[in-house]
């Protein structure tokens, strides 16, 4: 919609390079696991999931050029979703250090 | 000739446009252009409410397994070592890959130009769809060989390593259902591109079966550390 005449190889020149970084970064957290630092390792997973799903949600998703409304309900998911883990993990975690 | 019918007709002689408009966007009182235009951006909202609903759902899920785990690290541990990493791997590979192939679908039927490499790029995705589901059905087979439903015959020794495989199940059946709808649609759009030239053409029916392609292949992508990665390095 952007531009007037795409043609194929365009889809595909603008598509291509986030498959790419999706597969490096598939990989490199399947590498990362076998690190000897246990927590570091487990941190790196999430942090490698929370980068493709930008890339997927941003690229893929069309978020990059998406209205702000549409933009505000994605954000709201996230949100909502913020507050049930902060609230539950704040009293998980501190029946751990006390324990 | 009734008012009525007088306001059915095309007012700017898009019929391929008007085919498309759907009830409320087709009563509007503006051409036929910007009613599609606003009956796009109403279905881009309302997946966009859907997903944002699914992600409160997965996300219901994934702090469960967050607070197991907090509590049981090491059986955690033990039990994130038994399923099978090149399986779940190749399956990640496989979902993300589906996801590019969906985009370019999605893309491509947006600007209304390329019928074929839509239809090439929606049967590659169910292709790829399907793949998943025969991957994850050779793994749940090892699973159940293994003992690793949790019950009276459980393979590890530590008894929290059984509320991970009790996630693992729920959250890996609820996926596949879910991918499963997904080919479902992805299904339904060929066969109505294929019968119809026109179908595909900047229907915004494309576009939401897109998203939730790209949200059921987003929940993998967090699946994947939780189930495949813990206790590989002990």
């Amino acid at each position: 919609m952007s531009t007037g005449h795409e043609t194929p190889s365009d889809l595909w020149r603008r598509n291509l390079p986030v498959w790419v970084a999706l597969m490096a970064l598939l990989a490199l957290s399947a590498w990362a696991a076998y690190w000897p630092f246990g927590r570091i390792d487990t941190a790196v997973g999430f942090a490698v999931a929370g980068v493709k799903a930008a890339l997927v949600a941003l690229v893929f998703m069309q978020l990059r050029h998406a209205s702000g409304l549409v933009r505000v309900v994605a954000a709201c998911g996230l949100f909502w979703a913020a507050i049930l883990f902060t609230l539950t993990l704040a009293d998980v975690l501190s029946r751990m250090v006390n324990r | 000739m009734s008012s009525a019918d007088v306001e059915a007709r095309p007012r700017e002689g898009h019929p391929d446009i008007e085919a498309r408009l759907r009830e409320p966007w087709s009563d509007l009182e503006t051409d036929h252009a910007t009613a599609f235009a606003r009956q796009r951006a109403g279905a881009t909202f309302g997946i966009w409410i859907f997903l944002a609903s699914e992600v409160l759902f997965f996300g219901a899920l994934f702090l469960t397994y967050t607070a197991a785990r907090l509590a049981n690290q090491e059986a955690f541990a033990a039990a994130g070592r038994e399923t099978n990493i090149v399986y779940g791997t190749l399956n990640t590979a496989i979902l993300l890959t589906s996801s590019l192939t969906m985009a370019v679908a999605s893309q491509a039927a947006e600007k209304g130009l390329f019928r074929r490499l839509t239809l090439g790029c929606l049967a590659a995705t169910a292709a790829l769809g399907l793949a998943f589901l025969v991957v994850k059905g050779f793994e749940y087979r090892e699973d159940i060989e293994k003992h690793l439903v949790p019950g009276a015959h459980f393979a590890l020794a530590q008894a929290p390593a059984q509320i991970f495989f009790a996630f693992y199940w729920l959250v890996t059946v609820v996926h596949a259902i879910h991918l499963s709808i997904g080919i479902g649609l992805v299904t339904r759009l060929i066969a109505k591109g294929r019968r119809d030239p026109d179908f595909l053409k900047e229907n915004p029916q494309v576009e939401v079966t897109a998203l939730y392609w790209h949200l059921v292949d987003l929940v993998w992508v967090f699946l994947y550390p939780m189930l495949y990665l813990p206790g590989r390095s002990g």
